[in-house]
């Protein structure tokens, strides 16, 4: 219970029974405490970012969560019920895509599939339909037939994003599923795990892409060294202020400029010479925008440097050390 | 769309343990079309029936040439019932169940720590498949793959028969006796595999296992036996003098007669399940051969033959065999109705049960205890 005073966005009473919640839990491997006390929620229909660093404990939070590893302490609740208990439900419920490929590398994408959909207990006569849909969906109906060893590295992945959606499940547990994606098969991931959110699941991703994140994630819950370090929404990373990153054609002008108008900021030692500041909201960027363009500074660019995430993350490795 | 498919997931579904064999079924054809398709097990299996080709060719020309070589003989008669049969038969038996051994555990030793490795035992694990579910299709799936090699060999255990001196019930225990040890050692194989976290490590300990068995019994026994010094109460045998063979039958040998003594022996009975252990005891004990306590002569006795009556010998204790052991007359031959692979086979199947017992709570999700240095994926 101390750790949820720490959290300031965690809710006091219940949690709601949709969606996926971990409270409390812990887990240690010999002396590695691995995870420890960690809170943790999505809910239905919306994308959930769990985000840290390596060896922060996501992975073995995705495999309780998955009902894979027995918490030591706490409890998992899968659409209010517990995996201990109604381990079947709970599984009809849950689709898991682990962070490495495991493909059965002499079948085809059809009979892995096809298998997927026989161990969920699928109705028989559906089988072959569904299949074929979930082939269309990833964008692997002219390869369903190739033994999966030939597939690239990213259509593994994808194979294995369909292999966790074979039975439809509600909740959606996704380790790492960008790494070692091409950019155009991230945009088509983002855009397939908002429609899995619109469709009502709730999809809970890992990831240190940061940036991606941002797009894709309505929600993230941050962990570092196995605890639970910060929850917040997109709008409240974006609303805790973000880091701009300025560039002009003359830099002293546009420093001086800053200093006029009483903003702290820092040179940037990069490619260009450049500055960056925190600004509050978009509101505020865009009237320094405008008050730096009317007083003359020749602006070059003006964006972001980092996702809202990325801030948040940034801010906790600093408070880290 | 999604809640029409979950409904018709609920209703197609007879509670969650319903359709136990069919997920075990699911899980043999997932591990079946995988080897199928590994052109490795194609070459083991040719490899295998050349070699048996070999050792029944070797086995019969060397049968022709000691013919041949005694026929040059003056004076030799040809005993009259005797053919290559039953001699192709024991060594290919005994060819036969020495691979059987060796291959069975480089088929079953990785099943499932092989998964582990490669990342898919977790995917089995997180759908509604149960843990014993998944065992079992794995012990089937290796037990298949074995006995493949068992049907491979199946036309030089024939050639057996076909050359006389055996019969297809000879043919056919012979086999059925193979395939369980088969299955045993492809049991210990799974369950090591589920316990063991690399696979290098479960298939040297299955081998070892098996090594144990066929020679580890036989050791044991030899060493155990000397701890088991005790006596028996007996009396003088009076062999009788010289008679030609085919005067009366051959047994009884000699009389008892004097005083019951105390006499050292071995009791050899209280480490004989050791020996029953091996599976060459279980093989050929099960394979019948005649009773020939009621013989008048001595004819060549076979190595299965040998191999039981050893065993039995063993088995039934100086009290059994020791002459004149409580002022009675011992057979020469044990009857065939005290047989011994009972016991034999129900310690190796103990053994497998076991282990696969072991095996299957390493399997169970959610996981409390992991072996040390596994990852469940």
């Amino acid at each position: 219970m101390a750790m949820i005073s720490e959290l300031p966005e965690a809710a006091d009473g219940p949690e709601p029974d949709d969606g996926i919640t971990a409270r409390a839990v812990s887990r240690s491997f010999g002396a590695v405490r691995a995870v420890e006390h960690m809170d943790f929620h999505a809910p239905a229909g919306k994308v959930t970012a769990l985000i840290g660093p390596n060896g922060a404990g996501k992975t073995t939070l995705l495999l309780m969560l998955a009902s894979l590893l027995a918490p030591d302490a706490g409890s998992i609740s899968v659409g209010g019920l517990d995996p201990r208990r109604d381990r079947a439900e709970v599984r009809r419920r849950l689709g898991w895509m682990p962070d490495t490929l495991g493909v059965w590398e002499s079948l085809t994408a059809r009979e892995i599939l096809t298998q997927m959909a026989r161990f969920y207990r699928l109705p028989a006569q559906s089988i072959g339909t569904r299949v074929a849909e979930m082939l269309e969906r990833v964008r692997l109906d002219d390869l369903a037939d190739q033994p999966a060893r030939v597939l690239s590295r990213g259509q593994q992945q994808r194979l294995s994003l369909a292999r966790a959606l074979i039975h439809d499940p509600s909740v959606l547990l996704l380790d790492e599923p960008a790494s070692g994606l091409d950019p155009g098969s991230r945009v088509e991931l983002r855009l397939m795990l908002r429609q899995l959110a619109g469709e009502g699941k709730a999809v809970v991703v890992s990831s240190h892409v940061l940036s991606e994140l941002d797009e894709i994630a309505d929600g993230a819950v941050f962990v570092n060294k196995g605890r639970t370090v910060r929850r917040q929404t997109i709008e409240e990373a974006a609303a805790a202020g973000r880091r701009y990153a300025v560039t002009a054609s003359d830099v002293a002008a546009l420093a001086a400029r800053l200093t006029e108008l009483g903003l702290a900021f820092r040179r940037e030692v990069g490619r260009r010479p450049s500055v960056s500041l925190m600004l509050a909201s978009d509101d505020d960027a865009e009237r320094l925008l405008r008050d730096l363009v009317l007083a003359g500074v020749g602006v070059n660019s003006f964006a972001p440097a980092s996702g809202a995430l990325e801030e948040t993350y940034m801010s906790l490795e600093g408070e880290r050390q | 769309m999604s809640h029409a498919t979950e409904d018709r997931q609920h209703t197609a579904d007879q509670g969650t343990t319903g359709g136990y064999l069919p997920g075990v079924r699911d899980v043999v054809v997932l591990e079946l079309k995988q080897r199928l398709r590994s052109r490795g097990w194609y070459i083991m299996l040719a490899i295998w029936f050349v070699l048996t080709g070999l050792v029944t060719w070797l086995t019969w020309a060397s049968w022709n040439a000691s013919q041949a070589a005694q026929r040059g003989i003056p004076g030799y008669v040809p005993p009259p019932e005797s053919g290559p049969g039953s001699m192709i038969f024991e060594v290919v038996l005994a060819f036969v169940l020495l691979f059987a051994l060796l291959v069975a555990p480089a088929l079953s030793a990785n099943a499932v720590n092989g998964d582990r490795a490669g990342g898919t035992l977790a995917i089995l694990q997180v759908t509604l498949l149960q843990p014993g579910q998944i065992l079992w299709g794995k012990f089937f799936a290796a037990w298949a793959a074995a006995l493949a090699f068992l049907v491979a060999s199946t036309p030089f255990l024939v050639i057996g028969v076909a050359l006389g001196g055996m019969t297809p019930g000879h043919v056919l225990v012979a086999l059925l006796m193979l395939a369980v040890e088969v299955g045993v050692v492809c049991a210990i194989g799974v369950g090591i595999s589920a316990l063991a976290g690399r696979p290098l490590f479960s298939i040297v300990v299955t081998y070892l296992a098996v090594a144990g068995l066929a020679v580890g019994t036989l050791i044991a026994f030899g060493l155990g036996a000397g701890l088991t010094q005790g006596t028996v109460l007996a009396n003088q045998a009076q062999y009788r003098a010289y008679e030609p063979l085919n005067n009366g039958p051959v047994e009884p040998e000699y009389t008892c007669s004097g005083p019951l003594q105390e006499q050292m022996v071995m009791r050899s009975e209280r480490v004989a399940w050791l020996l029953a252990m091996n599976p060459y005891v279980v093989v050929a004990d099960a394979i019948p051969y005649k009773d020939r306590s009621q013989e008048r002569s001595f004819s060549s006795v076979g190595a299965i033959e040998g191999v039981s009556q050893g065993a039995r010998s063993a088995l039934a204790g100086p009290e059994g065999t020791y002459p004149c052991a409580n002022g009675e007359v011992k057979p020469r031959y044990l009857a065939q109705s005290t047989p011994m692979w009972p016991l034999g086979l129900g310690l190796q199947l103990l053994v497998a049960a076991l282990l696969m017992w072991l095996g299957w709570r390493s399997l169970r999700t959610p996981a409390h205890r992991l072996a040390r240095g596994t990852r469940i994926a």
